[in-house]
């Protein structure tokens, strides 16, 4: 959803000065329980610094910006309805390119007594637990992890029609073409995307430490939308524990069509059912005073029609990254990040037959030293270095730099 | 007159006794705070998360009122203790700590959630606690004069001040908005109140020996 970068200013300001609409009077005197809030609302101001890199796209992101030159404004808001329901939405603007809406749903709690919630709408993702933690200070680094942001050579609008196709576009994931669809020029999907979620409905229950979620909604983890152009639902779900020892695991899994029904509809239709991204996910974080150390590994299994045999089954990825931030000073931190995307092997005629990665596989370390300036001002600054067994350019470094400010 | 003066020694020790007694000097002064400033909402929403925020709102309506200047005796008398500021309900409770300088403050997780205590006040004031589960319990000892706000680094939600006083002549006002303060020598002092919601004008006060003295403020924005 996109709207005017005028009316994105108009609800920053708007929602930035709203005050409680329950607490609407002129004076008071002080009572035992203060008012409800009925409004709440939020902003987050983050200004990435980085080069412009036309050259190796190993930070550019599905919305083909760069994950580390980027000026971004989210304004976020809750509206209580009723006591148990609420309306929840965030507006973002990035690079003054219009508004998004990347979330806009409603929240439900059936029952006061138990922690049971049900959203509708564009809701947050289950899957893995960084996505829920994509943007602001959650991000321990500035960049995102491979996982969540680097671009595939795969594409939900056109496909290759035999294994050589799909060799030829390895590591040319910001603007791969195949012969079998859509020949507009766009970028290829990461492996799940967080820019924007998916549509549909989920239910979380915690009780204890267990806490587990599921969700039904209309894209696949890599193709959320908003309106569904695949065949097909996607089915999702999370388990969360809280074990002693400051730990948190977590699994989760989806499945869900990834292939535009315009592509499948050229395929025979025996073979249109091949349209399916399964994803399964493990993430760990522990958290001890000064440290706070994360990990996530993510198998993810796409399945496509090829026209000629041998073809593959399906093709796959194996991604994770682990990060850990040390606070040696109440405004001093540093930070760090590693990671790795791989790819399953395939044979074609390239390459004299011999097994390939569909892909090519990418290596990332990342480190950052951060300042907190004020409670809601941080400035944090670091390099990252890219390694990729593939593409026009195999390695580089990045400098970045993070301003973000939030109220 | 054998027995007399035994008897006059019982009654001029009682004498004696009588006037080493501690008479009653100290007064107190007590009043009720009105506020006409009403808090602002307050908390980020909590868009990513997949269940419903279980923040209870923040009680902001208290306030310090305290001697701007005190004795000079009363900064011989500084008792430190202990004293606690818990987390709960992903809030500060109490929302409003008064302390004086040298008192530790324990800061116990008594949610189902992790919590990481921090002021980035400048001086040893300052502290990080990091992440700490549920169940356990940080600390700092603050020993400067001066307003701590404390925040925590998970929760952006989460906010609460200490004001830590040199003398300990201060109160936090209750639900009703009265506070008192007991134990203040004779003299004549500034008292002056501090709440988050907005300010009022300080008020010049003369107390007499065993005097109480009623002193109301009104807070506005």
């Amino acid at each position: 959803m996109r709207f005017g970068i005028g009316a994105a200013v108009a609800a920053l300001a708007v929602l930035a000065g709203v005050p409680s609409l329950a607490s609407g009077g002129q004076s008071q005197e002080p009572v035992a329980t203060p008012a409800p809030r009925r409004v709440t609302a939020g902003a987050e101001v983050s200004l990435v610094a980085g080069p412009i890199d036309d050259e190796a796209f190993f930070n550019f992101t599905d919305y083909e910006h760069n994950a580390l030159r980027v000026a971004r404004i989210r304004v976020m808001g809750e509206w209580r309805v009723a006591p148990r329901f609420s309306i929840l939405g965030e507006a973002r603007s990035e690079n003054g390119d219009g508004v998004q809406v990347p979330a806009f749903y409603g929240r439900w709690q059936p029952w006061a007594r138990h922690d049971f919630t049900v959203q509708a709408g564009v809701i947050p993702p289950v899957i893995g637990a960084y996505p829920r933690r994509a943007y602001g200070r959650d991000n321990v680094v500035i960049g995102s992890p491979l996982s969540y942001q680097y671009l595939t050579s795969l594409r939900p609008d056109a496909l290759p029609a035999t294994v050589d196709d799909l060799l030829r576009m390895r590591g040319r994931g910001w603007q791969p073409s195949y012969p079998i669809g859509s020949k507009a020029i766009t970028t290829g999907v990461p492996v799940v995307a967080t820019s924007r979620w998916d549509t549909g409905v989920e239910a979380n229950w915690r009780r204890g430490p267990i806490e587990m979620a599921g969700a039904v909604t209309l894209g696949a983890p890599a193709t959320p939308v908003v309106r569904d152009p695949s065949d097909g639902l996607q089915y999702s779900g999370r388990v969360g524990a809280w074990l002693p020892g400051a730990i948190t695991l977590g699994v989760s899994a989806a499945r869900g069509a990834w292939i535009n029904r315009s592509v499948l509809n050229l395929y025979p239709e025996n073979e249109r059912d091949r349209n399916k991204e399964t994803v399964v996910g493990v993430d760990a974080e522990a958290g001890v005073g000064p440290w706070l150390v994360r990990a996530e590994w993510i198998h993810a299994s796409f399945t496509l029609p090829f026209l000629t045999t041998p073809a593959p089954d399906h093709l796959s990825t194996d991604s994770g990254f682990a990060e850990a931030r040390y606070r040696f000073h109440p405004r001093w931190q540093v930070a760090g990040r590693v990671e790795h995307l791989g790819f399953s092997q395939v044979s074609g005629t390239i390459n004299s037959g011999l097994p390939t990665s569909w892909d090519a596989p990418v290596e990332r370390v990342e480190g950052v030293l951060g300042f907190r300036a004020m409670k809601n001002l941080e400035v944090r600054a670091g390099y990252q270095y890219n390694w990729r067994d593939g593409g026009r350019v195999h390695e580089r470094g990045y400098p970045t730099a993070l301003v973000l400010f939030w109220f | 007159m054998p027995g007399v003066l035994p008897r006059l020694s019982v009654v001029a020790c009682g004498l004696l006794l009588l006037a080493a007694a501690p008479q009653s000097l100290e007064g107190t002064i007590r009043g009720r705070v009105q506020l006409a400033a009403v808090p602002r909402a307050a908390g980020r929403p909590a868009i990513a998360e997949l269940s419903a925020s279980t923040a209870d709102p923040i009680d902001r309506r208290h306030c310090v009122v305290y001697l701007k200047s005190a004795p000079r005796e009363a900064f011989g008398q500084l008792r430190t203790s202990r004293v606690r500021m818990d987390q709960r309900g992903e809030q500060f409770v109490p929302h409003l700590l008064a302390i004086t300088a040298g008192t530790f403050v324990e800061f116990p997780n008594s949610d189902t959630t992790f919590h990481n205590v921090f002021s980035l006040v400048r001086g040893s004031n300052g502290f990080d606690l990091g992440r700490y589960p549920p169940g356990r319990t940080g600390g700092h000892k603050f020993d400067t004069p001066g307003i701590v706000p404390v925040s925590c680094d998970i929760h952006s939600h989460m906010s609460a001040y200490i004001l830590v006083f040199s003398h300990p002549f201060f109160a936090v006002t209750d639900d009703d908005g009265r506070y008192s303060i007991a134990g203040v020598p004779p003299g004549s002092y500034t008292l002056v109140i501090w709440s988050e919601l907005g300010h009022a004008d300080n008020k010049e006060i003369s107390l007499g020996a065993g005097e109480t003295v009623e002193v109301d403020f009104r807070v506005t924005r």
